[in-house]
């Protein structure tokens, strides 16, 4: 479900991260405090190709996809770098008693680069078409706790969930295939072309771009944020593999560019370089894997509980990533707003483990799936070395990108990766998790308890009451062990060190829309 | 020589018969599910099978073949599920940049290779042959990856002559072209070019113990002439070929290179589509290289001919 799955762990080369939180540069949000200069041109190293924009044909935005959105397209909302939903689109907003609706009051004079107005008929189109079964949209997924969406007039939008949600407008705050809001006389007038002609109301607009090679984005005169932006151009460009695209950094071809902990060398030679700045943020959710609790060994507490405290992380992301990878102890992270004094977290303890697999009495073979690729082998065989130590013999099945998601939802798996990814709020995800009867509830598991803390949890709108409910969630997964967490979701851009304004990652996007050269 | 070129042609049908048969069977046995990649996260068992009956995905195999390859006789390769490009619409903007590519590797290689041949068969057995044929065997085993990163480093990180990364057409401006090309094709020269100086360097020195070459020296023939003129020609059959059967390594080179060097040509376009289940792009992709795999060989073919009238005779 909300498993963006093809990402670090998974494939280095897609990268979809399918929630997270884009932070579009705002002027609420921004403190000037040194003057930002206009003008310029950069160019930004992406990981891979982008597909498209056109929801109906790519069904979910890739973090390179991301990149370009949240400079062609507006949202309602955005986040500051406190996480708080501030205004873009949408001026003010209110809720109804129940949190089931949510009104949001449009920015007057908005113009999608076409020439055509934006306003609250064009948005309901949007929502519309991405809803609509007939157009078949993975994009629809997303939005299902989406009843309808309603135009009372030009410049009001009211949003009916089926869900309450306490913390609606977070979700609405970064351009991604629900949230980008296109122009529909663009969309019904290119047909199939609309996808690689995305035409929205955000500061940048597509001036041209060959397939594989460059985009070329310019400012959009008419930007509804006078002075906004300050860049006159962008250039877009894949850069798949990691050492010749650091090396385009070097060179001065490429002012950012994406990057991730698996590249730690590079990452630690831009950090000890004066003329490179090491952009990073520490989101919420974290790198997961779930036992699948309805089949041997994994139906016994214990051996899940003894795979667990025979993890030593920090060895680990030494071993893999130069101690940059951050340990995680739960499933919300340190960029989540949920912080738990107790969270439950079994200790690294090889003694214990070693006795609770003895007590078994049985011997602990297993299979677990890694992705076939050269990170996913090595993560693999670093726990196949921690297993071994505590008496498990595990083996690693290796199995394809595209083929993790069917056999997880098929639960054709013993021990699968997966992950939980940078969220403005946890119940999106949480829910999906560990509810009973979810289809991403990987782990089998279902406990009465549990479903009445995440039934709860998500219907509570005081954030310390809410708080507890989470870590009293984390407590039980943790203490169940039917899904452990290895590490936090951080992520990295790193850039010349003259390139400025580039907000907080969000989700891992790299938002340079409102970034400028000093 | 025109009976011979309708005997080469008739034979190219059952070889791209096979090619095709084989592509689609290669794509379609690729583990996942197209519809389970389509569908992603919200893959229930009811969606997937909704849409794999309208895809078709259904249908027996083999009726999927023949319905595949009746489009693909009356020039429809299919779109892309992702992007919805078709394949020919994919493939032309990006096959001029793999094409470029692969035609200043292969140059590159025969500019060092050549040369370097003749002047090993000229000294065989000295020291200079001895330490070419080996730096040749060292060079055929450094493996393309390593040495484009060792190129930048030197040429675009240290010294900042030529770019890292990137790509410019032609059109828009012919030398930022060129340069953009010199390291991706220098890459994959340096893996070809000690094969061609091999296979050349022996037969030119097996060319050279003719009796005709005797013959020339005692004529008093200038050396360059009897070597470029009288030696070249009849041992390059053997390199000819070489060249040919190359085109399908440097294809497999671009995949590569291409990634490397972040060119937008026909290898990262094979990558994607592998990658991301991309099976119409990926069949269609495959199903055009090998065509021009095919169409290659059958050229040398016919070079063949022209370079050793036995062939074009059919005596040999």
């Amino acid at each position: 479900m909300k498993a963006a799955f093809r990402s670090r762990t998974f494939a280095p080369i897609f990268h979809v991260a399918v929630f997270g939180l884009a932070l579009v540069a705002s002027p609420w949000v921004t403190t000037p405090a040194i003057a930002q200069k206009q003008g310029g041109s950069i160019t930004v190293g992406l990981e891979s190709d982008i597909p498209g924009f056109d929801p109906l044909k790519v069904g979910v935005y890739d973090t390179a996809a991301l990149t370009a959105a949240s400079a062609l397209f507006d949202t309602l909302t955005t986040l500051d770098d406190k996480g708080m939903a501030q205004p873009e689109l949408a001026l003010s907003w209110s809720h109804s008693e129940d949190f089931k609706t949510w009104t949001f009051k449009l920015r007057p004079g908005v113009k999608f680069h076409d020439g055509t107005p934006f306003n609250a008929e064009a948005y309901k189109a949007n929502y519309e078409r991405q809803k609509d079964p007939a157009n078949k949209c993975r994009c629809a997924f997303y939005i299902s706790n989406v009843i309808s969406v309603e135009a009372p007039d030009e410049l009001t939008l009211v949003y009916n969930l089926k869900d309450p949600s306490v913390n609606y407008p977070a979700l609405v705050s970064y351009a991604n295939q629900n949230a980008a809001v296109h122009s529909p006389t663009a969309w019904k007038a290119k047909g199939d072309e609309y996808n690689r002609n995305p035409v929205g109301t955000g500061p940048y607009i597509l001036k041209s771009w060959s397939a594989g090679d460059r985009m070329v984005l310019e400012r959009n005169p008419n930007y509804w944020n006078k002075g906004r932006p300050y860049l006159d151009r962008l250039v877009l460009k894949p850069l798949p593999d990691a050492q010749s695209r650091f090396a385009s950094l070097q060179s001065g071809e490429a002012d950012v560019i994406w990057d991730d902990e698996y590249d730690a060398d590079n990452i630690q030679k831009a950090q000890k370089d004066p003329k490179l700045k090491v952009h990073t943020y520490v989101g919420s959710g974290a790198q997961v894997y779930a036992f699948n609790t309805k089949v041997a060994p994994f139906d016994d507490v214990r051996v899940r509980q003894a795979l667990v405290m025979a993890l030593d992380r920090k060895k680990m992301s030494q071993a893999i990533t130069n101690g940059l990878a951050l340990p995680a102890t739960n499933p919300f992270g340190d960029g989540s707003w949920v912080k738990c004094k107790d969270d439950g977290a079994l200790p690294f303890d090889i003694e214990k483990a070693k006795a609770l697999i003895k007590d078994y009495g049985k011997p602990v073979d297993f299979k677990m799936i890694v992705t076939a690729t050269p990170r996913g082998r090595t993560v693999g065989q670093v726990l196949q070395q921690f297993w071994k130590q505590a008496g498990a013999n595990m083996e690693i099945e290796q199995i394809d990108q595209a083929t993790v998601v069917p056999r997880a939802f098929m639960r054709q798996f013993q021990l699968t990766p997966w992950r939980i990814v940078d969220l403005a709020d946890p119940d999106v995800q949480m829910f999906a998790n560990f509810r009973t009867g979810s289809p991403v509830a990987l782990a089998n598991y279902s406990n009465p308890d549990l479903d009445a803390l995440l039934d709860r949890a998500r219907v509570t709108p005081d954030k310390a009451k809410r708080t507890e409910d989470y870590c009293a969630i984390s407590r039980h997964v943790n203490q169940q062990a039917i899904w452990f967490w290895t590490f936090q979701n951080t992520y990295y851009a790193l850039s010349t060190a003259k390139l400025k304004g580039l907000p907080k990652m969000y989700s891992g996007v790299i938002d340079v829309s409102g970034a400028w050269l000093e | 020589m025109l009976g011979f070129v309708a005997r080469r042609l008739l034979y190219l049908v059952p070889v791209l018969l096979a090619v095709s048969l084989l592509t689609f069977l290669i794509a379609s046995l690729l583990p996942g599910d197209l519809a389970y990649t389509i569908l992603g996260d919200q893959a229930t068992p009811e969606k997937v099978a909704a849409l794999r009956h309208d895809m078709g995905l259904d249908q027996p195999i083999w009726w999927r073949y023949l319905s595949w390859l009746g489009n693909v006789l009356q020039g429809d390769f299919g779109r892309s599920f992702r992007t919805g490009q078709t394949v020919l619409q994919a493939v032309t903007e990006r096959l001029p940049v793999s094409l470029e590519l692969m035609l200043l590797a292969q140059l590159g290689a025969l500019t060092i290779g050549i040369p370097l041949a003749i002047a090993c068969a000229v000294r065989s057995g000295s020291a200079f042959d001895r330490f070419m044929t080996g730096s040749a065997f060292s060079m055929l085993s450094v493996p393309a990856f390593l040495s484009a990163i060792l190129l930048i480093y030197l040429f675009a990180v240290e010294l900042r002559w030529l770019p890292a990364t990137g790509y410019i057409p032609f059109h828009e401006d012919p030398v930022g072209n060129l340069r953009c090309f010199l390291l991706p094709a220098l890459t994959l020269a340096l893996g070809e070019w000690p094969v061609l100086m091999r296979v050349l360097r022996s037969d030119m020195i097996q060319t050279l113990q003719e009796d005709y070459i005797a013959m020339a020296r005692a004529k008093g023939l200038k050396p360059s002439r009897i070597l470029l003129v009288h030696a070249l020609k009849p041992s390059s059959l053997t390199l000819v070929t070489v060249t040919g059967i190359n085109i399908g390594r440097l294809i497999g080179g671009t995949v590569i290179v291409e990634s490397i060097f972040a060119l937008p040509g026909i290898g990262r376009l094979l990558l994607s589509a592998i990658f991301t289940r991309d099976l119409i792009i990926l069949q269609g992709v495959v199903l055009i290289v090998a065509l021009g795999y095919v169409m290659i060989n059958f050229i040398v073919d016919l070079l063949y001919a022209v370079l050793d009238p036995r062939i074009r005779h059919g005596h040999a």
